[in-house]
């Protein structure tokens, strides 16, 4: 059994009326992990998830899910899903609903009985569960389509925007299923703008814009490079005190200093030691000494923007050049 | 793959239960069976509930459940199945296909294990549940009403139910088609309600190129049959004057093929009116052939319906109900060699609706079936085709 959920090779998708919307997309998610994909509107995020579902077709590259190929049918018994701004059929209640999809997902009847209770349960539903879909709020649904999506018992489940329309409470208690679902080994996916909540529960993450995966890896994987020591003082060191400080402490490197703040790029406490012992013979006063971790959202925009301009990428899809090409 | 199935089709159900026309349609159907029961025979004519009516259709020549046979396959089915209910039944479920593809709806139903042609074909076949649970109820209370007002239990009225929903599959494809091309209700209904009326129109120009072929035809087998007599009696005088031995109206006394003619003046003019027949009967014939020719490649909706009436009601039956059925009218009865044939008008000739019914009749039912149902096929298939490869 490979060890991957979900590798995909050189996903490329470009729509009629020329919209690129996936260029080259490889990506690997391993078996039992949170993984999670982020980008702007537009980056392509939502097709690609499509394309795992069979919902939408690749115009090239090649993917698995599950070890299977992608449209196997085998595998797709094996997937949950929960897509962005979905519709369950108003005339069906919710028991029917997860019924429903539970059945199309091959689950016999008698398996569906005995799981729809407790998936209502997980996701604080028991209540409404005879009451028809239409007189759901937004945040009632988004918990219904999580149930259905979970009626199948998956390896792997696919959330886009899970949270969308939910209030906090509700955020909380969805953010709480996907530790469960991960807890019983199970792969999870979530595609969200919602960086912080993303942060909190994701194993790896995968950043794209413009239909082009950017950067990918586990939060430290990301976070490593940009890890620093930042040292605040009273008042403003004489730059002539750089090149002593920075030969203190070589394993600091690079040690900056930008007036009364000094940074060092190093995450390890010890490498910190030199440099205090040197501003404390200088007679500087150390006013703070912080470890600095960036965010997931300032690695999202650092992703999103232009390293050239400064400027934020434009959101969307890119349009193929159509000048001098015959088709796609 | 049972588990599916059962899942899609208890979808189905609830999907028509919650559609207030689906019930409205019911109880309209159930309305149209109590109103036709009030019809009655009596030995002069008919009754309707309380009114009674002089009329040449009565008890002491109809059994009554061939009357109510009749009712059922010239009335009930072509008027309210076949196109009040038809039209009920198309805006109840031209949204099934466009419902079913909307954004949020389609994603979640592909995503699961089952194939794309599969899905397709069972909500196609939700829009048919529709009309064959309306056919089913409605026949089942033409049953009960043949079975009390008219005495006999015909279990062949269960073949409306079949045939209906054959007939409205043939609408329901293209109605499918639009909804997959356009994605819009209304404009899926919209479009299949022209192609149903352009249907409606090359079954009517077929039908008016069968009736001008017919007419002619008995227009010219009269006109035949008034110039035999006229030879006949011509002959007749022939012999009677060469045996009294009298002066023949022969130039220069020479017997020739007009000696008849010169004996009888009116024998030319019916053979002039004979060729003259003759061709018109060619030029009908062709030109009924062509839009046969084309109707072939088309569903044949009315003469779907048409089957009902006859394997329902036997051609000797349904000869009753035309107009001079059933009073022994012999054509040109009048004629004699010196009276000119009864001219009809188009469309008056007694043994006109005899012969249309009889014409009908003639077409197959593998043609009237077999090629429409194959339309509706290759239609599907395309359908299938496109619903396999879009992207939603």
């Amino acid at each position: 059994m490979s060890n991957l959920a979900i590798s995909l090779n050189d996903l490329d998708k470009t729509y009629r009326g020329r919209v690129h919307a996936l260029r080259g997309v490889s990506m690997d998610v391993h078996r039992g992990e949170v993984f999670g994909l982020l980008g702007p509107n537009g980056a392509g995020k939502s097709t690609l998830v499509k394309i795992l579902m069979t919902v939408v077709r690749p115009s090239k590259g090649r993917g698995t899910l599950l070890g299977e190929p992608i449209g196997s049918k085998p595998a797709l018994a094996k997937v949950g899903y929960l897509p962005e701004h979905h519709r369950f059929p108003d005339y069906l209640t919710g028991e029917q609903t997860i019924d429903f999809f539970g059945g199309l997902s091959a689950v016999p009847r008698r398996v569906r009985r005995e799981r729809i209770p407790k998936l209502l349960e997980l996701v604080g539903m028991s209540d409404w569960a005879g009451k028809r879909v239409k007189t759901y709020s937004k945040g009632m649904r988004q918990r219904l389509g999580i149930a259905q999506a979970l009626v199948n018992d998956p390896a792997l489940v696919l959330l886009d925007e899970p949270t969308d329309g939910v209030d906090p409470v509700g955020r909380r208690d969805i953010r709480d299923i996907v530790r469960r679902l991960a807890g019983e080994g199970r792969t999870v996916l979530l595609n969200s703008h919602l960086l912080s909540e993303l942060e909190v529960v994701c194993d790896r993450v995968a950043i794209m814009v413009q239909g082009k995966v950017v950067r990918q890896g586990t939060m430290a994987d990301l976070t490593e490079p940009e890890k620093r020591y930042e040292i605040e003082l009273t008042a403003p060191l004489p730059e002539a005190a750089l090149g002593e400080l920075r030969d203190a402490a070589p394993d600091a490197h690079p040690v900056e200093l930008s007036g009364a703040m000094i940074t060092a790029g190093t995450t390890d406490p010890d490498s910190i030691q030199p440099l205090i012992a040197i501003l404390m013979r200088k007679g500087a006063v150390v006013k703070s000494v912080r470890s600095h971790r960036p965010s997931l959202e300032d690695l999202f925009m650092r992703a999103v923007t232009d390293p050239e301009t400064g400027r934020t990428l434009a959101p969307g899809a890119a349009r193929e050049n159509t000048r001098g090409k015959g088709g796609r | 793959m049972l588990t599916q199935t059962l899942a899609l089709l208890t979808d189905a159900y609830r999907e028509l239960h919650a559609k207030k026309l689906f019930w409205i349609t019911m109880v309209l159907s159930v309305f149209v069976v109590v109103a036709f029961s009030g019809f009655a025979l009596t030995p002069t004519g008919m009754s309707y509930w309380i009114w009674d009516f002089e009329n040449r259709i009565n008890s002491s020549l109809f059994p009554p459940e061939l009357f109510y046979k009749f009712l059922f396959t010239n009335f009930a089915i072509p008027i309210w199945l076949t196109w009040a209910a038809t039209i009920l039944a198309l805006v109840s479920t031209a949204s099934i296909i466009p419902d079913f593809l909307s954004g949020g709806a389609v994603e979640l139903t592909l995503s699961k294990p089952i194939s794309r042609v599969r899905l397709f074909l069972t909500k196609y076949c939700t829009g048919l549940l529709f009309v064959g649970l309306q056919v089913l109820a409605f026949s089942v209370g033409w049953f009960l009403l043949i079975g009390i007002r008219g005495k006999s239990w015909e279990p062949e009225i269960f073949l409306a139910v079949p045939i209906v929903l054959v007939f409205f599959s043939y609408l329901y494809c293209f109605c499918a088609l639009f909804g997959l091309l356009t994605r819009s209700t209304i404009a899926s209904l919209m479009l299949t309600i022209v192609v149903w009326l352009c249907l409606f129109g090359l079954n009517t120009t077929d039908g008016v190129f069968v009736t001008m072929r017919e007419n002619t035809i008995l227009k010219l087998e009269d006109k035949r049959d008034v110039v035999r007599r006229r030879e006949e009696w011509a002959q007749k005088r022939l012999d009677e004057m060469k045996a009294n031995g009298e002066e023949l109206p022969v130039p220069d006394g020479v017997m020739s093929t007009d000696t008849l003619e010169a004996i009888n003046p009116m024998i030319r003019t019916g053979r002039k009116d004979v060729a003259e027949l003759e061709k018109t009967r060619e030029s009908r014939v062709r030109w009924a052939g062509i839009i046969s020719g084309v109707k072939t490649v088309f569903p044949k909706t009315q003469e779907t319906v048409a089957l009902l009436s006859r394997w329902m009601v036997s051609k000797e039956d349904m000869a009753m109900f035309q107009p001079g059925g059933g009073s022994n009218v012999r054509v040109n009865d009048r004629e004699d060699a010196g009276e000119e044939a009864e001219d009809f008008e188009f469309g008056q000739h007694p043994k006109l609706g005899e012969r249309i019914e009889a014409a009908k009749r003639n077409r197959t039912v593998g043609w009237v079936l077999g090629t429409s149902v194959a339309f509706e096929a290759a239609l599907l298939v395309l359908c299938c085709w496109l619903f396999a490869r879009r992207d939603f």
